[in-house]
């Protein structure tokens, strides 16, 4: 066969989302690729100027649609620095929680789908059967398994339901036993080493000269971890570990995000004791009436009369599961944000594409994208 | 245990056609009565009714596949159709042929159609070489052992033809893929055979089943048995070496472009592969539809035993393909090329020489002693 250019995508098993990864290939080898992303754009940083700010949550849910709580908190962290509006401790540590847990769900999500891409069919299944037990968790305490809606400007929508803790807590228990379970049929197969073992390497160099950030640059032996570097809520008043690998490879990042669940349990029976022995409002006092809840009327005054009320710009980031996001809120006065502006890091990732995949065989790539953890609903906006 | 699936068949309608020879006149009656004729309608009842227990067998297979996959996976796997889900694969079936039969105009229209046909044609084949019992078999071919691995390598052909033909990029490296799979595995897989084959001093596929009356192969033979296993893998396509419809790379590889029945045609030949490879390790290595001595005689000397006791043997050698399918992640091309020779085709050597040394030996403390070849 001579060379030739492929598409995989934009629709593919491969590309786990609508994107388009074209490559040039000989026989079996990558000799080039080109990544094209932008099929799933939505606009959601234009519509956001045009909704009020706590309307903008539900855009948040639907930019990762594997880690909604995540985009809602960096979104909402934005906002209230925006506004000038400071939430009550335990709105902040039910947040942290949230946060946590989507972290678990959604690494449990990617390795489903990663483990499938090497033809493993068990693995798959028993993720999304413990995945669901942690979405089990977020409809008893927001009602929606997905799309949560659950964080407001301010605090956070409702208070955590009756006996949450303990539940949580089993959850937690159950899931460190699956985890040995995922390391048994991963690591412990010869196979799969030898599938993902030096596959798909991005020195720690390269991850930031191309700002690479997330599992795949923790997996290149630098220990960068905004929850421990600059960190928000109250991952300050928690203690974990930032998971790490040396290989920069396909397994380094398979280690880095097991090793991200196990720290994310160890936080989250830190957060749940404290929540049990704190009890509080979730919601911050005297909030402006037009911040009031977006679907109940808002009052007449709230749209025609000019508000006096603080400009103000507010930049926030998170280490969100795919890596590092960041948020940029100008607030002009209006009841609108003036401008919302994120930064996705699955787009960064992606964008690098050609350096992790060039040299490597056809059946390389699911592996080495499965590793990279695409989530193109976000990457795209 | 004389009276054999020919001989029924040959019965029926022998009777068949006495009894309408005896209404019909005299010229037209001795005409219906030919020996001649009666033997070929024997034939032909005898392939119907050998295509369809083995086409009904195949779908209990998938299903059998599907229901352990299943608890492999912790679900139920189908459960809604019939009891426990039996009907199923019918209702699959059903679907498949409703839907349209769908050509790109590219592809070229002989290769296309011919693929798949000639793919599924010398899977069902494959059950006419091999006997299930005494009973249920198309007589003593002398080489049918040999037979049958030729007819059963014959399937990357076809399945390059049609990945070539479909005009398809996946496809076509799909095709490729099976083309050098083929090369690493079928010399190990006879390798393998050639160990059977030493033991046994036949290609008989009855006579090596006889011979194993007193001591089944996979004791002795343990490596080639191994290997035997490996190779079948990668000669059915399933997991950890099905790189050819490898879905997460290439899509469905070389039947990334049918759809409807050309591609029920494709799946069922792959699991009538699949029950075939079973069988051939039943045979080769398990004693086929031999049973051990601790059997009461009362259950050997029913009728259907022999059949009753290999397909037992048969299922529980395609269990083992299910959970390896269930447990093992997929290779890849250049690894399995790298097992095929550096590895599969030593151990089957080494095999070989075990087995003449086995020869040699005649008697082995557990297993117990070959029987006479004449050597």
């Amino acid at each position: 066969m001579s060379e030739m250019w492929i598409n995989m995508g934009p629709q593919h098993p491969m590309t786990h989302g609508l994107w388009n990864l074209r490559v040039r290939i000989d026989g079996e080898l990558i000799l080039d690729v080109d990544p094209e992303m932008g099929y799933l754009h939505r606009g959601i940083e234009k519509i956001s100027e045009d909704r009020h700010y706590n309307e903008v949550v539900t855009l948040m849910d639907r930019t990762c649609y594997v880690a909604g709580m995540a985009w809602e908190h960096l979104y909402i962290l934005g906002a209230e620095k925006a506004l000038h509006i400071t939430p009550p401790e335990r709105a902040e540590y039910i947040r942290t929680m949230s946060e946590e847990f989507q972290r678990i769900a959604s690494h449990i999500m990617w390795y489903a789908a990663f483990v499938q891409d090497l033809g493993l069919m068990s693995p798959f299944l028993y993720g999304m059967r413990d995945r669901d037990l942690l979405l089990d968790l977020f409809q008893s305490y927001t009602g929606a398994r997905m799309t949560y809606e659950y964080m407001r400007v301010g605090g956070v929508r409702n208070d955590l339901p009756h006996g949450f803790s303990d539940r949580a807590r089993k959850v937690l228990d159950w899931l460190m036993e699956r985890f040995k379970e995922y390391d048994q049929l991963c690591m412990g197969s010869d196979i799969f080493r030898r599938r993902c073992d030096g596959l798909g390497v991005l020195s720690a160099q390269d991850c930031i000269d191309f700002g690479v950030t997330g599992p795949m640059l923790r997996s290149a032996g630098v220990a960068r971890d905004l929850r421990k570097d600059r960190p928000y809520s109250v991952y300050g008043r928690v203690d974990f570990d930032v998971a790490r690998a040396t290989t920069a490879d396909v397994t380094g990042r398979y280690l880095v995000r097991m090793e991200e669940m196990r720290q994310s349990v160890r936080i989250l029976r830190q957060v749940l004791d404290w929540l049990d022995r704190n009890p509080g409002p979730v919601m911050a006092e005297n909030l402006p009436r037009w911040l009031g809840a977006p679907y109940a009327p808002i009052g007449r005054e709230g749209y025609l009369l000019k508000r006096e009320y603080p400009k103000g710009v507010g930049f926030a980031a998170i280490e969100e599961p795919h890596g590092e996001a960041a948020v940029y809120v100008v607030n002009e006065g209006g009841e609108h944000p003036y401008r919302v502006k994120f930064r996705s890091p699955v787009y960064v990732n992606l964008s690098a594409a050609r350096k992790y995949l060039v040299g490597y065989h056809v059946a390389d790539i699911p592996p080495i994208m499965g590793s990279v953890d695409v989530c193109v609903g976000e990457s795209d906006r | 245990m004389t009276v054999s699936l020919y001989s029924v068949a040959h019965d029926l309608v022998a009777l068949v056609l006495t009894a309408i020879g005896s209404v019909l006149p005299a010229p037209l009656s001795r005409w219906i009565t030919n020996a001649g004729l009666i033997t070929a309608l024997g034939v032909i009842v005898f392939a119907a009714i050998l295509l369809i227990a083995s086409m009904l067998n195949t779908i209990v297979l998938i299903w059998f596949e599907r229901k352990l996959l299943g608890r492999f996976m912790d679900r139920r796997g189908a459960m809604h159709v019939g009891f426990a889900g039996l009907l199923q694969n019918f209702a699959d079936g059903l679907k498949l042929m409703r839907k349209n039969t769908f050509r790109p105009e590219e592809a070229d229209g002989l290769g296309f159609y011919l693929g798949p046909t000639a793919y599924m044609v010398t899977s069902l084949i494959l059950f006419g070489i091999l006997p299930v019992s005494t009973g249920w078999n198309s007589g003593v071919l002398p080489l049918s052992l040999l037979l049958a691995l030729v007819v059963f390598s014959f399937a990357p052909l076809f399945i390059f033809i049609s990945a070539w033909s479909s005009n398809n990029k996946y496809s076509l490296m799909g095709g490729m893929r099976s083309a050098a799979q083929m090369i690493a595995y079928e010399v190990p897989l006879l390798l393998s055979v050639v160990a059977v084959v030493v033991v046994s001093g036949s290609f008989d596929l009855n006579t090596i089943v006889a011979q194993q009356q007193n001591y089944w192969y996979w004791g002795p033979l343990f490596l080639a048995l191994i290997v035997f296993v490996a190779a079948m893998l990668a000669e059915m396509e399933r997991i950890p070496f099905d790189l050819p419809e490898a879905e997460a790379e290439l899509v469905e590889g070389w039947n990334t472009e049918y759809g409807g029945m050309l591609f029920a045609f494709f799946m069922l030949s792959d699991y009538v592969r699949a029950l075939v490879g079973s069988f051939l390790v039943v045979l080769l290595f398990l004693g086929g539809w031999t049973m051990p001595g601790w059997v009461p005689s009362a259950a050997t000397s029913f009728p259907l035993a022999g059949i009753v006791w290999f397909m037992v043997k048969v299922y529980i050698v395609f269990a083992v393909f299910v959970w390896i399918r269930a447990a093992l992640p997929r290779v890849r091309t250049d690894q399995l090329l790298r097992v095929g020779w550096n590895r599969m085709i030593p151990l089957a050597l080494l095999s070989v020489v075990l087995a003449a040394g086995v020869v040699m030996v005649k008697c082995l403390p557990v297993f117990g002693c070959l029987p006479n070849l004449g050597i």
